[in-house]
């Protein structure tokens, strides 16, 4: 007799193989960090740890995602600001001290250079001796999503998905554990997408993938169900926590049935729809802070209560995240509330506790067919690459994008201290010396550049340059270029020799913009208002009023930008609108060109002290500096508002002025006050 | 201090934008600033004589990303030769306001002089270009060697680039239609020549290529030889060829300067005062080529007419 009958069981009780009551282990705890340089983070890595953080998650300064290393101009205003900045395998030996490795689950959030970081941990671990198949982690490594979102791409389309792919067959046999990629819907719905578009997106990108690994033909099928197997996916969770939780079960059956159908995956582990989590970003207000750790509990919530679509890795924001990049403690906040949901309460006891229920399964139902006819019109236009290249996908974007906007500008959409109940109490989380905020030290660059020279004068430099004649060549041929990348690791080649070497053969991708017939949903009096006056100044000075609006450093967080744009020529302006990644000097010539009547930039990585005086600086040596006002909009604390506004910048705009149109009729009061001191 | 017209002559940048801007008002009181700033920069030593070239073409066909690639190579045949581009996006109708995009296609060396570049709305206009265009076109005239004009390219209606400029580029991209489209189309008579762009396509390229050498034998039988140059701004392939042939285009003549003010004083008479206006111009003043005649300047022909008009 067996030990235990079936009749036994009871519905609510987990068992195990053995049928012996039993409880989940928790999902794996990250937290997203780096700043600074190697050395602060590596510190910051292992204080995580020892508070009882499972798994690391390193967020890189925007130099190192775009390929650049911290001597390069662009890169200097941004070392360390938003990451960690990482040259070569120096860096990294500094960035792991007594933190071993191959018993460490790491995600780096990594995508236009994935393959380089990739290649210096496979270094690293070489060099350490460890023995690298037993490496685990991944490698975030989603191009779509930049191209769409988020902003770090190098290469156009074409030569990034053979990146991806070239992983991917790399990966399998040498480093098993490693997902080469992770496909992102996290930031379609930070973009702005609807639950049924973050579905459709991130599947039709992983269908993207995976047929292109299956043409390129170098996998038998039992190879290839092994590399379903390790598609995996980084997903977001807002607060309409229960639809939330529908989006999970969604995605979980129509991954199941897109690889049983499309790709005939056999063995269900290799169906299994594996994905971890960052709770949204988007939703957290810069108004009365301290509500945002509500909101980050509920939308944990929304990706743990459901067993059969659990994540298996979450990283949570911090409750200042719409202030500024969060400081060790506000981390360690964060990190205890998923300490306490897996450890304290009973949620690790059940089985999956929304089974049988008519109203989640409906709901579920609903989202799939949505997003299934969706995923059908991309397939249409020749899979997701195409609808990435012909704008499709942005478009779709920035359109529910402004429709959100829309609805939070009516009251339709209620956010708790921002379009209800403002007045507050003055929050004592912000009354501490450092205002509750983090700021990088400005002189932790210096470390970051010496070690940097230091590499390129101990190197053996022939060895460097054949490794990257070698890399050019493998580019040229078609070859698998993770070994020759290995070897500039190994060669001590920086981040920039590397990127620079596959620029020269694949070019650079410049990006479609969003903006293009698009509108926004908002009509009412004050927009009729703001476009008679527009129209009123036409006829006073000839001209429309003309606005710059310009995205300036290596953050490629467009959304912001676009919208402005879009809002400016609905109500009125011509907009002359010239992309992301520009240098401040690029935005002057622009202005300058045009003779603007006001430059409207839009900043998010945490250089707006630097680029205001670059972008001042700039307008004087023109001549422009006394005709063309300036405005900045992103995320700037209060403090830095005050140093803009004396530097000489006009108007600072916060995540607290979301009304476009208040902000619109700003931007016009500064361009008739600026034609009156000119007249 | 040097007057804002000495500076844009010297290219000073923000000084050719507020002249530009100067000549973009759209109110008739500001004429008379423009006649005198006119007047000066003639008489001026460093005035240039620049030929006007019209890039027409449908959205999606590469014009921007084009012109990004030609003009900083242009400027490289000769060490003084300057290149101004003038680039029209469609303007709202809902709002009257316009988002002007082609920036970010074109990227040019930065604080590189010889090199400018100025967007502008279409201002509601259907032609392919604004009602200011010309205006502007007529001051880059005297201080840049070389002026592109890129249309709206909304489709086959933009013929008014004909007027504008001295030789018009129609630039197409592989399998954008068939031969009998190419035939249709009744800009397919204004060219001077054909651009095949995005030529790293190969077989698609090749194809259009022979479609539209077929169909150009229908369209303008009395022609032997239309150019059909072919371009890829992804692989350089064609550019200097290209480049060859805007150089050569300095050698053939072309309408005056003045003609095109008679046909643009024509156009803003029509659009100002409509038909009563012509009607008027032709019978009272004689004509918009004897009004010019008499007062030697397209400004003062202006202030002249709204004078007369208004008085009548």
């Amino acid at each position: 007799m067996s030990q235990k009958d079936t009749h036994t069981k009871l519905d609510h009780q987990l068992y195990d193989e053995n049928h012996q009551a039993t409880k989940d282990h928790p999902w794996i705890f990250r937290t997203y960090g780096g700043h600074t340089n190697a050395q602060a983070t590596n510190e910051l890595f292992r204080s995580g740890l020892e508070k009882g953080q499972t798994g690391l998650s390193i967020a890189f300064d925007l130099p190192t995602q775009c390929g650049y290393s911290s001597e390069h101009s662009l890169a200097k205003p941004e070392i360390g600001k938003v990451g960690v900045p990482i040259n070569s395998l120096d860096d990294f030996h500094v960035l792991f001290e007594q933190i071993p490795i191959e018993k460490m689950n790491t995600s780096m959030t990594i995508n236009g250079t994935s393959m380089w970081l990739l290649a210096l941990y496979i270094a690293l671990g070489r060099e350490r001796g460890v023995d690298i198949s037993l490496l685990q982690g991944t490698t975030q490594n989603d191009i779509v999503k930049e191209y769409l979102a988020r902003g770090t791409y190098i290469f156009p389309p074409e030569h990034s998905l053979r990146i991806i792919a070239e992983m991917y067959e790399y990966c399998l046999e040498n480093i098993p554990k490693w997902n080469a990629s992770n496909i992102c819907s996290y930031h379609l719905q930070e973009a702005g997408a609807t639950p049924a578009q973050e579905l459709a997106f991130a599947l039709a990108n992983a269908i993207g993938i995976l047929d292109l690994i299956k043409e390129r033909g170098l996998f038998d099928q039992e190879q290839f169900e092994r590399v379903v197997g390790r598609i995996s996916f980084f997903v977001n969770a807002g607060i309409r926590f229960i639809e939330e939780t529908c989006k999970m079960r969604a995605f979980n059956e129509l991954w199941e049935e897109i690889t049983r159908e499309r790709y005939g995956v056999q063995n269900p582990k290799f169906r299994r729809f594996r994905y971890g989590v960052q709770v949204n970003s988007l939703g957290l207000t810069e108004s009365q802070p301290e509500n945002n750790a509500w909101r980050i509990l509920i939308e944990a919530l929304g990706v743990t209560l459901s067993r059969n679509a659990r994540c298996r890795a979450l990283q949570l924001p911090a409750w200042n995240e719409a202030l500024s990049l969060p400081r060790p403690w506000d981390q360690q906040w964060s990190l205890r509330l998923q300490q306490i949901l897996a450890y304290e309460t009973d949620l690790l006891e059940y089985p999956d506790i929304f089974e049988g229920s008519k109203v989640i399964s409906s709901k579920v139902e609903e989202l799939k067919t949505q997003a299934k006819a969706e995923i059908d019109k991309i397939l249409e236009m020749g899979g997701v690459r195409s609808a990435v290249e012909s704008g499709y996908m942005k478009s779709a974007l920035v359109k529910s994008m402004s429709e959100r906007m829309s609805r939070i500008n009516d009251g339709e959409q209620i956010v708790v201290g921002l379009n209800k109940w403002t007045e507050a109490i003055p929050s004592p989380l912000l009354q501490g010396e450092d205002g509750g905020i983090f700021k990088v030290d400005a002189k932790s660059a210096a470390w970051t550049l010496e070690q940097l020279e230091a590499t390129k004068q101990k190197r053996d430099s022939d060895r460097a340059e054949k490794a990257l004649a070698e890399l050019k060549k493998a580019a040229q041929e078609g070859k698998n270029m993770m070994e020759a990348s290995i070897e500039c690791a190994l060669a001590r080649v920086t981040t920039g020799e590397w990127a620079d070497a596959l620029r020269e053969i694949f070019g650079e991708y410049r990006p479609v913009t969003g903006i293009e017939g698009q509108k926004l949903q908002l009509e009412n009096e004050r927009v009729s208002a703001l476009r008679q006056r527009n129209d009123e100044f036409e006829k006073k000075h000839g001209h429309r009023a003309r606005i710059v609006v310009g995205k300036p450093g290596l953050d490629g967080h467009s959304n912001g930008a676009e919208v402005i744009a879009v809002s400016a020529r609905h109500t009125g302006f011509d907009v002359i609108y010239s992309g992301i990644r520009l240098t401040p000097e690029e935005i002057v010539q622009s202005a300058v060109e045009e003779s603007a009547d006001i430059i409207g930039v839009s900043i998010l990585s945490g250089s707006h002290l630097e680029l205001a005086d670059q972008i001042i600086a700039q307008l004087k040596s023109a001549g422009a500096f006394e005709h063309i006002p300036v405005v900045f909009g992103g995320i700037i604390p209060k403090e830095d508002e005050k140093v803009l506004l004396e530097k000489g910048i006009q108007k600072v705009f916060t995540p607290a002025d979301f009304e476009l149109i208040d902000i619109m009729e700003q931007i016009m009061n500064i361009v008739e006050s600026g034609k009156k001191i000119a007249a | 201090m040097k007057t804002l017209i000495e500076k844009a002559l010297e290219q000073d940048k923000f000084s050719i934008a507020r002249l530009i801007t100067l000549f973009e008002d759209t109110r008739s009181e500001t004429a008379l600033q423009r006649a005198e700033a006119m007047k000066k920069i003639k008489a001026s030593p460093l005035a240039r004589s620049g030929i006007f070239l019209g890039f027409t073409g449908t959205p999606g066909a590469g014009k921007s990303s084009l012109i990004g690639e030609i003009a900083p190579r242009l400027i490289q045949t000769e060490s003084k030769l300057s290149v101004a581009v003038l680039a029209v996006d469609p303007s709202s109708e809902v709002s009257g306001g316009a988002l002007l995009g082609d920036r970010t296609r074109v990227r040019f060396p930065l604080s590189e002089t010889r090199l400018f570049f100025r967007s502008q709305s279409s201002a509601g206009a259907l032609g392919g270009i604004s009602p200011t265009t010309f205006q502007v076109c007529r001051l880059l005239h005297y201080l840049f060697d070389f002026i592109i004009i890129e249309t709206v390219g909304i489709g086959q209606n933009e013929i008014e680039i004909k007027n504008l400029a001295d030789e018009v580029f129609l630039i197409l991209q592989p399998m954008a239609g068939d031969q009998i489209q190419f035939m249709k189309a009744g800009i397919m008579e204004i060219p001077h020549a054909f651009v095949m762009n995005k030529c790293d396509e190969t077989k698609a390229a090749r194809q259009s290529y022979h479609a539209l050498k077929a169909s150009l034998a229908f369209v303008r039988p009395a022609e032997n030889e239309i150019k059909i140059l072919q371009t890829s701004v992804r692989t350089g392939f064609g550019l200097d060829d290209f480049v060859s042939e805007l150089l050569s285009s300095r050698e053939r003549s072309h309408s005056s300067l003045h003609e095109k003010e008679v046909h643009f004083f024509r156009q803003w008479v029509k659009e100002e005062y409509g038909r009563w206006g012509l009607q008027f111009l032709k019978e009272k003043m004689g004509g918009a080529a004897a009004l010019m005649q008499i007062t030697q300047s397209f400004d003062q022909a202006q202030i002249k007419f709204i004078h007369s008009f208004l008085n009548e």
